[in-house]
C-alpha cells in the first residue's frame, strides 16, 4: 500500500463516515427488496383467485340493496352506506368520486357516487333518502381499504335517513342476502357470456364454457361498453 | 396427553403431592438415541463435578491464573446466555408490539430461556474458586458495587425471577390451581417489561466484562463496542435458536402441537428469518465500522485475521444473505440451515472473545481438558432433559386447559 495514503481520511474518520453512508444507502434497497415478496405473493394470489360464492363476505346484520350497496343503522340513528363485496370482487380496485358533501340531502334513486377505474365509470344510486352527515376520507387516500374491508373501514357515507323503515323493506337481509348474492353471481356469469359475445368476436377467455368459475376482478380487463351494460343490468334500482 | 390434562383439570381437592409424585415417573421409551448418548455423559459429568468440588478446580480444569475463564464460562455462560436472548426478543414482539402470530411459541421460548439461565449461569458456580462467594453480591457481605460482575449477578438473578413469573401460569395450569393462575397471569406484563429491560442491560453487560481485559483479547475482537455487539448479536442468536429449537420440537413433540399451531409454524419461522436478516445486516455493518475504527488492516493477513474473516464473512454475511434469499423464496429448509450457520457463527464469536482470542499471544495456550468438555456437555444435556420433562407434562406446546383460556 506504499504510495497510497489513506491516513488522512482515517484521521478525519472519513472512511467511517463513508461506511455509515454506504450502510444507509444499502439499507433502503435491502428493506424494499426484503418486503417486496409479500406484495408479489398477494398479486399471484389475486391472479389465481377465482370468484365463487364461498369467498364472498356477507355479514348477516346488514341490509343489502338491489344495486349492490349495503346499509347499516348505527346507534346514533345514522345509517352507514357502502358497496358490497360482490361488486368489489367483480370490479377490482376502484377510485371514488364523491359528489356529496355533509349537509346535502339525497333521495332514493338519486346519484349517490361514481366509482372509477382508469376512466371506466359506474354510477351508483342511493338506496335510501336522507341527509348526508359524513363522508369517509380514508377511501380517498387509500382506495385499497375498500376491497379489504368493504363493510367496516370501507364505508362511504353516513346518512340520516328520513324514510328508513319503508325503504329497507325492499332490501335483502340475513340468509336472504346470502342467497341473493349467490344468485347475482350466477347472473353475472351469464351476463359476461352474453356481453362478451356482443362486443368481442373472440371466444371468451374469461369464462370456462362449462359455466365454471370466473376470475376475480373479471370486469377490470373488459372494455367500457361492458361496464355500461353491467351498470344497467346490476346497479339499476328500478329493475 | 389428554389424560394428563384431565389430571390437571380435576386437581382441585385432590392431593397435590400424589399428583406430583405421579408426574415424577418417567414416560416414554428409555432407549432413544438421545438418551443413549446423554445419560453416560451426564453421569460422567456428575462424577467430575464431585471431583471438582472435592479436590479443587485444578484437578478437572486447565484454567490458570493467566486464563481464569475456561470453557464453562466461555461456552456455557457467555454463549448460552446469547442463545437465551430469544426470550426477551419474542416477549417484546408478542406483549409489547402485540404480534399475536408469535404467541404460540412464547411459552417454549421463555422456558428455554429460563432453563438456559438457570443452568448456564449455574455453570458459573463450577468455575468459581470459592463458589460459596457467589452470594456475596446479593447478600451484601461484599457487594462489589463497582464491578461489572455486580451488575451481571443482579441482572441474572432478577431476570431469572422475571422469567419464572412469565412462565408461572403454565405451571399453575399444570397443577390445576386456578386462583394462583389468575394472579400469576396478571403479573405477566410487568414481568415482561422488567425482563426486557434487564435482558438488554445484561446482554451488553456480559460484553462489558471483557472491556476489562483490553490487553488480553486479540485486537481484532477487542474493541470498546463489545457490549453493543453482544446486545445486537443476541437478537439474531436468540431467534436462530428459536428457529432451530422449534424445528426439533416439531418432530419430537409433534403430538402435542395443535393443528392450528402446526400450520402457523412456517409463517413464524419466516417472520423470524426476516428479523434475523435485518439485524444481521446491521450487525455486519457495525462490525465493519468497528474494524475500520480499530485500524487493524495489517492483522487481516495473519492466521487470526483469516479466522476473523471466516467468522464475519462465512458466519455472519453468508447466513444473512441466506436468510434474506430464503425469506423471499419462502424456503423453510434454507431458513433452518441459515439459523444453524448463524448459531455456529455466534458460538465462534463468543469463543473468540472469551477463549480463542483471549491471551492468543501466550506461550502456553489454554486448551480445555477433556473433563471440562464432558462437564460442559453434561450441563447442556441436563438442561435438555429438564426441558423435555417440562414439555411432556406442562401445557407448553399444547393448548392450555379451557378454564385457563378464560383468564386471558
Amino acid at each position: 500500500m506504499d504510495g497510497f495514503s489513506y491516513s488522512d481520511i482515517f484521521a478525519t474518520k472519513g472512511i467511517e463516515y463513508l461506511i455509515i453512508i454506504t450502510f444507509l444507502v444499502l439499507l433502503i434497497p435491502f428493506w424494499v427488496v426484503l418486503n417486496k415478496q409479500v406484495e408479489i405473493k398477494s398479486k399471484i394470489q389475486k391472479a389465481l383467485g377465482f370468484l365463487s360464492a364461498s369467498i364472498l363476505k356477507i355479514p348477516q346484520g346488514l341490509y343489502y340493496s338491489k344495486n349492490h350497496t349495503w346499509m347499516y343503522m348505527e346507534k346514533t340513528g345514522n345509517a352507514r352506506i357502502g358497496l358490497d363485496d360482490l361488486l368489489l370482487h367483480i370490479t377490482g380496485e376502484v377510485k371514488f368520486i364523491v359528489n356529496k358533501k355533509p349537509g346535502d340531502t339525497i333521495n332514493k334513486g338519486d346519484l349517490l357516487t361514481e366509482i372509477d377505474q382508469n376512466g371506466k365509470l359506474l354510477r351508483l344510486y342511493s338506496p335510501v333518502s336522507g341527509k348526508i352527515m359524513d363522508t369517509n376520507n380514508m377511501i380517498q387516500k387509500t382506495p385499497g381499504i375498500l376491497n379489504e374491508d368493504p363493510y367496516g373501514k370501507g364505508w362511504i357515507y353516513k346518512i340520516k335517513p328520513s324514510n328508513w323503515i319503508a325503504e329497507v323493506k325492499s332490501c335483502y337481509f340475513a340468509e336472504e342476502a346470502t342467497n341473493w348474492s349467490s344468485a347475482e353471481l350466477e347472473r353475472f356469469k351469464d351476463f359476461l357470456a352474453i356481453s362478451m359475445k356482443n362486443y368481442s368476436p373472440e371466444p371468451s377467455m374469461l369464462i370456462l364454457q362449462d359455466g365454471g368459475e370466473i376470475c376475480d376482478h373479471s370486469l377490470s380487463a373488459l372494455p367500457n361498453e361492458i361496464w355500461r351494460d353491467f351498470e344497467a343490468e346490476f346497479l339499476n334500482l328500478n329493475r | 396427553m389428554s389424560n394428563n390434562q384431565q389430571i390437571a383439570l380435576d386437581n382441585d381437592g385432590n392431593s397435590i403431592w400424589k399428583f406430583l409424585v405421579s408426574e415424577m415417573k418417567p414416560r416414554g421409551k428409555w432407549f432413544t438415541p438421545f438418551n443413549i448418548i446423554s445419560v453416560p455423559i451426564i453421569l460422567l459429568g456428575l462424577a467430575l463435578i464431585v471431583i471438582r468440588f472435592w479436590k479443587g478446580l485444578g484437578e478437572v480444569s486447565n484454567v490458570t491464573q493467566e486464563v481464569p475463564w475456561g470453557l464453562w464460562k466461555g461456552f456455557n455462560v457467555v454463549t448460552g446466555v446469547a442463545f437465551a436472548g430469544g426470550a426477551y426478543v419474542l416477549t417484546f414482539m408478542v406483549y409489547i408490539l402485540n404480534m399475536r402470530k408469535y404467541h404460540s411459541i412464547i411459552r417454549v421460548t421463555v422456558l428455554n430461556g429460563f432453563l438456559a439461565y438457570a443452568f448456564y449461569a449455574g455453570a458459573l458456580v463450577l468455575d468459581l474458586g470459592r463458589p460459596w462467594h457467589i452470594f456475596n453480591p446479593i447478600i451484601g457481605n461484599s457487594f462489589g458495587a463497582s464491578s461489572v460482575l455486580f451488575l451481571v449477578a443482579w441482572h441474572f438473578l432478577l431476570y431469572m425471577v422475571a422469567q419464572l413469573i412469565e412462565f408461572s401460569p403454565t405451571i399453575a395450569e399444570w397443577l390445576g390451581v386456578r386462583r394462583a393462575h389468575k394472579i400469576l397471569s396478571g403479573m405477566t406484563m410487568a414481568a415482561v417489561i422488567f425482563g426486557i429491560t434487564l435482558s438488554m442491560l445484561h446482554q451488553s453487560g456480559l460484553g462489558a466484562l471483557f472491556l476489562m481485559a483490553r490487553e488480553k483479547i486479540h485486537p481484532l475482537w477487542y474493541n470498546e463496542f463489545i457490549p453493543v455487539m453482544f446486545l445486537v448479536s443476541s437478537i439474531f442468536a436468540g431467534l436462530s435458536m428459536v428457529i432451530f429449537e422449534g424445528s426439533i420440537s416439531d418432530r419430537v413433540f409433534f403430538d402435542q402441537i395443535s393443528e392450528k399451531n402446526k400450520k402457523a409454524q412456517n409463517g413464524i419461522i419466516r417472520g423470524l428469518s426476516k428479523i434475523c436478516a435485518g439485524t444481521m445486516f446491521a450487525y455486519f455493518f457495525l462490525q465493519l465500522l468497528v474494524f475500520i475504527h480499530g485500524q487493524h488492516w495489517d492483522l487481516l493477513n495473519t492466521g487470526m485475521g483469516h479466522w476473523f474473516l471466516l467468522e464475519m464473512l462465512g458466519f455472519v454475511l453468508f447466513p444473512m444473505i441466506l436468510f434474506f434469499i430464503s425469506y423471499r423464496n419462502n424456503n423453510i429448509t434454507m431458513i433452518k440451515i441459515a439459523a444453524l450457520l448463524t448459531m455456529i457463527g455466534v458460538i465462534m464469536n463468543r469463543l473468540n472473545v472469551s477463549i480463542i482470542g483471549f491471551r492468543w499471544d501466550a506461550a502456553v495456550r489454554y486448551v480445555p481438558s477433556w473433563m471440562e468438555v464432558v462437564v460442559a456437555l453434561a450441563v447442556i444435556f441436563t438442561q435438555i432433559w429438564i426441558f423435555r420433562w417440562v414439555i411432556n407434562r406442562m401445557p407448553v406446546l399444547r393448548d392450555s386447559p379451557s378454564w385457563a383460556i378464560e383468564h386471558e
